[in-house]
């Protein structure tokens, strides 16, 4: 074996760092004033000090670092750093076309990172947005598909949204239901079961559901175009970034303003607690995963229904994963969560125009996205102006 | 397992060549996995979980390919292949046990590390040939009928890793950096009260595993399907990590359950092979079926098997 690598950064005598809000399950705070100060009392009693300069200043190091570390691999392939950032960001947000763009790719973004969120509140880690998000697309596909030119439009869109949350919502039902009965870890069996879900999709387009007047490919029929989602002009985006903002703020009242989410609060601090407290554990296990697997099916047909139009194998990949680590970046606060799925969309389409443009491989831009998602994990609770 | 197989196939001798050749599928696809259960074993026991040894597989499987290729020599791309996966676990390791991270989350950050890196500089390997392993058969034992084939007629790596199994358990339970090890993920706080380390011990314990990985990913692809694709791994580092828990975090059953999936991977070409029809997409959802299925039937008696400070930071 060899030696281990010492790594930099050691500090030589590790201060006992306070109880950590990243490994407790989320909510700590708040946890006895149920009833918080408002949104605005907070923000006007916030005022900066030396440690919340030194924590920014930290921070756009942090990533600073990421963007010259990123230039480097680039620069092995020989595009130059400088043209490449200059292209990102005049493609993403400098460009109201691009713009446009990033909502598309943030609004499903958001619904996966709150599908992780929700049960996160009840201390569940869901990793399995992925499966639950192509599970959510094929129902929304099978509905679209069934309804063909008989329903269009708005009912149609509904239809399609309803069996999406369901058929999401199974899909982590049955990751909560193996956990309850099985004692599986559902951080495993979630994962496992974007696999399945991705084969289940898979053997549709491959199979029964496949476009035989098509050129080929495994996909479905295209739903009529009625069925898509409309675009919002200004936005130069589909509606579905604002359905996510819909259910960004609805999942941030039922957190913080419900019993329900109070429940899921102290279910989520402690288990045993909250069974002697006569709450309803394993319910409220089933429903925090059933609500978060409706919200990735939700994003599922967004994207299917915003985008997409028709089935196919690697519909919506990796959009799970991004889900999961938004909604850990933002530590399952709702409205930071949207925030920091904006910033996995600005660079998930940076990544096509790099594509284009310096004739990067699709997968480069994950590399960007590592080390970014890396910059903000490695800050300490210490240096967070939070 | 082969049980319900007697009911696809055709009796005879037709299904006695059908079970040896899926037994000697299992011994050659499991061992990728069972290369990273070994060195996940190994981070887990010192306290830290790894979801990013999916990462550390990739990574190997493309260091291993490219050196090969490059090399000639298969075992360069073995020490690359380790290296390549410490090195993704190194970036964990820092992580979680210096910057206090959340491990799942910090896990699947690396993986998309592996996934953008493999990308960034595999393409030009798809269609690479390569001159990798071939399969030795050992004199003698392999000419045992069934088990010679099944266990001793197989690529270099296959008999390390008969090897690494024995000495991976003696390390871990019977030498002295084992005991660090274990006690670094069960009370890393009475290492301090030595003088030791709890953080070097994690860390190396983690970048450790992640060259075993690395080694399991240069199996996969200069051993077993002696190509490079994009993602090739599917999922594998993540049975590996699952299987780790219904081991009970011990080598043996380790390597027991290494072979369960090496068995349901193969099954699916191997019925193809012999003319079976059965769907395919059911088969290639068998791995992961089966990984659950199993959980499921162990998981209540391996919970308190756990080492008591796993996941947690220091």
């Amino acid at each position: 074996m060899s030696t281990p690598i010492v790594t930099p950064e050691q500090p030589a005598a590790a201060p006992t760092p306070p109880p950590t809000p990243d490994d407790q399950p989320a909510g700590r705070e708040g946890f006895d004033t149920f009833e918080r100060p408002s949104m605005l009392a907070r923000a006007t009693a916030w005022r900066p000090t030396r440690r919340h300069a030194k924590g920014a200043a930290r921070i756009l190091l942090a990533y600073l670092a990421a963007l010259v570390i990123f230039g480097a691999f680039v620069s092995l392939r020989h595009v130059n750093p400088l043209s490449m950032y200059h292209t990102i960001w005049s493609s993403t947000i400098a460009n109201r076309y691009g713009f446009g763009q990033v909502l598309v790719k943030t609004a499903p973004f958001i619904l996966a990172a709150l599908a992780v969120t929700v049960p996160a509140r009840a201390g569940l880690i869901n990793i399995g947005g992925e499966g639950q998000l192509v599970i959510g697309a094929t129902a929304a596909g099978g509905v679209g598909l069934a309804l063909g030119t008989h329903v269009t439009g708005l009912p149609a869109l509904l239809l399609m949204a309803i069996a999406a949350m369901a058929a999401g919502a199974v899909w982590a039902g049955l990751a909560a239901i193996l956990k309850l009965v099985g004692n599986v870890s559902e951080a495993i069996s979630t994962l496992l079961l974007n696999y399945i879900g991705a084969d289940v999709l898979a053997y549709l387009v491959y199979g029964p559901w496949k476009d035989k007047s098509g050129n080929g490919q495994p996909a479905s029929k295209p739903i009529p175009k009625s069925d898509y989602l409309p675009t919002i002009g200004v936005l130069k985006a589909h509606a579905g970034i604002i359905i996510a903002i819909v259910a960004v703020i609805a999942v941030a009242w039922a957190m913080n303003r419900t019993k329900w989410g109070f429940a899921l609060r102290v279910v989520g601090g402690n288990p045993e607690a909250a069974r002697r407290a006569g709450l309803a554990v394993a319910g409220l296990t089933l429903s925090a995963m059933l609500v978060g697997g409706a919200l990735a099916g939700l994003g599922g047909m967004v994207q299917f229904t915003g985008l997409e139009g028709q089935l196919r194998p690697g519909l919506a990949a990796t959009y799970g994963y991004l889900g999961f680590l938004a909604s850990w970046l933002a530590r399952h606060k709702p409205f930071q969560v949207a925030l920091a799925a904006l910033l996995i969309g600005i660079i998930a389409v940076a990544g096509n125009s790099l594509e284009l443009s310096s004739h990067l491989p699709g997968g480069a831009v994950d590399v960007l996205m590592a080390l970014v998602l890396l910059a903000v994990l490695s800050k300490k609770q210490s240096a967070v102006a939070a | 397992m082969i049980g319900t197989l007697a009911l696809f196939t055709p009796a005879g001798q037709h299904q006695h060549a059908l079970i040896v050749a899926i037994l000697i599928g299992a011994v050659a696809g499991g061992t990728s996995i069972l290369y990273a259960a070994l060195g996940e074993t190994i981070s887990e026991r010192a306290g830290v979980v790894n979801v990013g040894m999916e990462g550390s597989m990739l990574a190997g499987c493309l260091a291993a390919f490219a050196a090969t290729v490059k090399t000639g020599n298969p075992w360069w791309g073995v020490l690359a292949g380790a290296v390549a996966g410490g090195a993704l676990a190194a970036v964990h390791a820092w992580m979680v046990v210096y910057r206090k991270a959340n491990q799942l989350a910090t896990g699947l950050v690396v993986l998309f590390l592996a996934i953008g890196i493999t990308d960034l500089y595999g393409t030009s390997y798809v269609s690479s040939a390569v001159h990798g392993f071939k399969s030795i058969k050992i004199p003698l034992l392999g000419d045992i009928p069934v088990v010679g084939p099944v266990l001793f007629d197989h690529d270099p790596l296959v008999y390390v890793s008969y090897v690494a199994v024995p000495v991976v358990w003696w390390f871990l339970f019977r030498s002295r950096w084992g005991l660090l090890i274990r006690t670094a993920g069960e009370k890393p706080e009475s290492l301090v009260a030595y003088g030791l380390s709890p953080a070097k011990i994690r860390t190396a314990a983690v970048i450790a595993g992640g060259a075993l990985g690395g080694i399991g990913g240069a199996q996969l692809s200069t051993a077993v399907a002696l190509s490079w694709a994009q993602n090739m791994t599917v999922g594998r580092g993540f049975i590996a990590v699952a299987l780790v828990i219904f081991a009970a975090w011990e080598p043996y059953k380790v390597m027991a359950g290494a072979y369960l999936f090496g068995a349901a991977i193969t099954l699916g070409s191997q019925l193809q092979v012999h003319g079976v029809k059965v769907n395919q997409f059911l088969l290639d959802a068998l791995p992961y079926l089966v990984t659950i299925l199993v959980l499921v039937a162990l998981a209540r008696k391996r919970k308190n098997a756990a080492p008591e400070a796993l996941g947690q930071a220091l």
